[in-house]
């Protein structure tokens, strides 16, 4: 089963350093893996037919698309032949047994079966093993996913992540709406990684129709992308030191975030930046507003940014605990702040074209520990207010070209697109025909990094899952989607 | 339970959102805008709750815990749609995994996501206004 062309060849760009963008499948029968070079940003598809409803398995020899095959199973009921755990993902014991909401043609709800949504778990058995299920829902505020530890005394055997409770069937939802319909859906995604989506759908028409984007747009998009990264990253910073009750940094993180918002709301109207970025077009803000809400932020951001660092109880806390060797970094796809923090240089940001005069300088680590990834974390934020200050210059010296019009036309055609969202690499795969979609596939930044949290926490105490599991911050919402 | 009730508790569970009703909601628990200084806060357990409040559309695998929360919150309680989504005039209500929002709720907190000052006037003049249903 290895050994077929279909992974032979997906296995050699793995190894040539490719970057796996996705693994689709489509209605038609085809399952598409498209991977980036991440030296010229070129792309190269791969494809295999699903004969008989089968097709063969890749995770024996890429670990990072097990969960792909599970949900492509799940969703179209094609079977991935070899696959070594093809419990169900997506779907639940509630989902009647012949519907594959991307492969029927009807999306309606179907008649749910009343048991209980439960799937079954993977526990380690033996003398003294003791099973602690968390979740679905939770002790505080945070969203829904399900997690059955394995423990001895206080240690962590084995965690199984169970998540998709959120899941509303978006992709189904997104089939067959036009091109105007499209954009408040994918906006409203994942508050945590909203621009990044907006853009990759923006980016997806505007290819497909041959727009050429102005500078102006680009910068524009460039100051949004950079503001919703503040916002994210803020957002996580403030929730480490609470996973160790450090309530004066949480809190003072907290405070900062709502500054950022409250200019934000003055600046683009939403203090998320729902509904910024649209096919041909970016909210144009206000570059002069930005840079004095920069100038307003600076010492709120280089005082806390001296407290945090400089308490070394806080410090001290975070080192040697969930170490992601920088071999699972590889192995499992890890993207974002996860895998630079472990030593996996990648960062999207460098191979798009309309970064490159921005001269990025990313934020690697290679102790692979909550330290890391939160010092990346600072890293990145203080190189955000960069580049969003960057930005906003160039928009007031010449940023009064036209930005663009709302793109509403009936475009047709296949397209990949990609960003680096605050929790990683974030693809779309689009497939569009007349302006209407008959296919999207979302890849989100946490995608690959919650099996890699799972296995991250197995060896540490159960007192540490907060510490780590709000160090990796993944969100649930355009996983599950 | 009289009109004279002057705190309210609310246990807060997911039913599908975007995580933009989580993160305002946390606002609410943050320095700048304090609920805890109204009565209002966010409880951990539903047996110290005297509220549900449920952001999202509500999906088929979270719609068993959202209602075996509430059961397990006691008398006299209210059930609070807390956001579009909840409130089912959301983007994701026909999504076939999405069951529409929360069902019967007594109270109705709308906006995507509802902003934080909004929600302090709403649940402080429910609580001037109403007592808990029983
Ligand atoms: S109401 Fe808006 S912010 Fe709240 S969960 Fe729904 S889409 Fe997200």
């Amino acid at each position: 089963m290895n050994n077929t062309p279909w992974s032979q060849a997906n296995q050699a760009l793995k190894e040539s350093h490719y970057e796996l963008l996705c693994l689709t499948a489509t209605a038609d029968d085809t399952i598409t893996a498209t991977w980036l070079n991440p030296a010229d940003g070129s792309q190269q598809s791969l494809n295999v037919p699903v004969i008989d409803q089968h097709f063969p398995s890749l995770t024996p020899t890429l670990l990072e698309v097990a969960w792909d095959e599970r949900e492509i199973h799940d969703l179209f009921g094609y079977l991935p032949e070899g696959h070594p755990d093809l419990r169900p993902l997506v779907r639940t014991p509630r989902w009647p047994e012949r519907f594959f909401p991307l492969k029927n043609a009807s999306v309606d709800p179907p008649p749910w079966r009343a048991l209980e949504p439960d799937n079954p778990a993977v526990t380690v058995q033996g003398e003294g093993v003791t099973i602690m299920k968390v979740g679905p829902s939770h002790a505080g505020i945070i969203e829904s996913g399900h997690f059955i530890f394995s423990l001895i005394g206080e240690n962590v055997l084995h965690l199984d992540a169970h998540l998709f409770q959120n899941h509303r069937g978006v992709e189904a939802q997104l089939e067959g709406l036009t091109v105007s319909e499209v954009a408040p859906l994918i906006s409203r995604l994942c508050a945590a990684d909203t621009v990044s989506h907006q853009t990759n759908w923006a980016l997806a028409v505007e290819s497909l129709s041959d727009f050429e984007a102005s500078q102006t747009l680009e910068w524009r998009r460039i100051v949004l992308l950079e503001s919703e990264r503040i916002l994210s990253h803020l957002n996580d910073l403030a929730q480490i030191p609470a996973g160790v009750g450090f309530q004066v940094a949480h809190q003072r993180a907290l405070a900062i975030k709502e500054y950022w918002q409250r200019g934000l709301l003055l600046i683009y109207g939403h203090r998320f930046l729902f509904d910024t970025v649209k096919p041909g077009w970016a909210h144009p803000g206000s570059a002069e507003d930005m840079i004095a809400l920069l100038d307003a932020m600076a010492p709120k951001w280089k005082a806390w940014r001296a407290l945090v660092e400089g308490h070394h109880g806080f410090q001290d806390r975070m080192e040697g605990v969930g170490i992601v060797q920088p071999i699972d970094a590889v192995h499992f796809g890890a993207q974002g702040v996860a895998a630079r923090a472990a030593g996996k240089a990648f960062d999207a940001r460098t191979v798009l074209p309309w970064y490159r005069s921005f001269d990025l300088q990313p934020s690697i680590s290679l102790a692979g520990d909550v330290k890391a990834r939160f010092s990346v974390r600072l890293n990145e934020l203080d190189e955000s207010f960069r580049l969003v200050e960057q930005a906003c210059t160039l928009l007031r010296q010449k940023g009064n070209l036209l930005a663009g019009n709302d793109l509403t036309q009936g475009a047709s055609g296949r397209v990949i697109t990609f960003t680096e969202s605050p929790h990683g690499l974030n693809v779309h795969d689009v497939v569009l025909n007349a302006g209407h979609v008959t296919r999207y596939h979302v890849r989100a930044g946490t995608y690959r990094n919650w099996p890699l949290l799972a296995k991250t926490v197995a060896g540490n105490t159960v007192a540490d899952f907060p510490l780590i599991n709000k160090s990796f911050e993944l969100c649930y919402s355009c996983n599950d989607r | 339970m009289t009109k004279t009730q002057r705190s309210l508790q609310i246990r807060h569970v997911d039913g599908g959102s975007c995580n933009g009703c989580e993160q305002e909601l946390a606002a609410l628990t943050g320095p700048d805008y304090d609920m805890q200084q109204f009565g209002l806060d966010i409880v951990a357990s539903p047996r110290h709750a005297d509220a549900l409040l449920a952001t999202g559309p509500v999906t088929d695998t979270m719609a068993t815990a959202v209602e075996r929360v509430w059961d397990a919150v006691a008398a006299p309680k209210l059930r609070i749609a807390f956001g579009d989504c909840a409130a089912g005039c959301g983007v994701f209500q026909h999504a076939y995994a999405s069951h529409g929002g929360l069902d019967d709720p007594d109270l109705v907190i709308p906006g995507c996501p509802p902003d934080p000052k909004a929600v302090i006037q709403v649940l402080r003049q429910w609580l001037k206004a109403n007592a808990l249903p029983s």
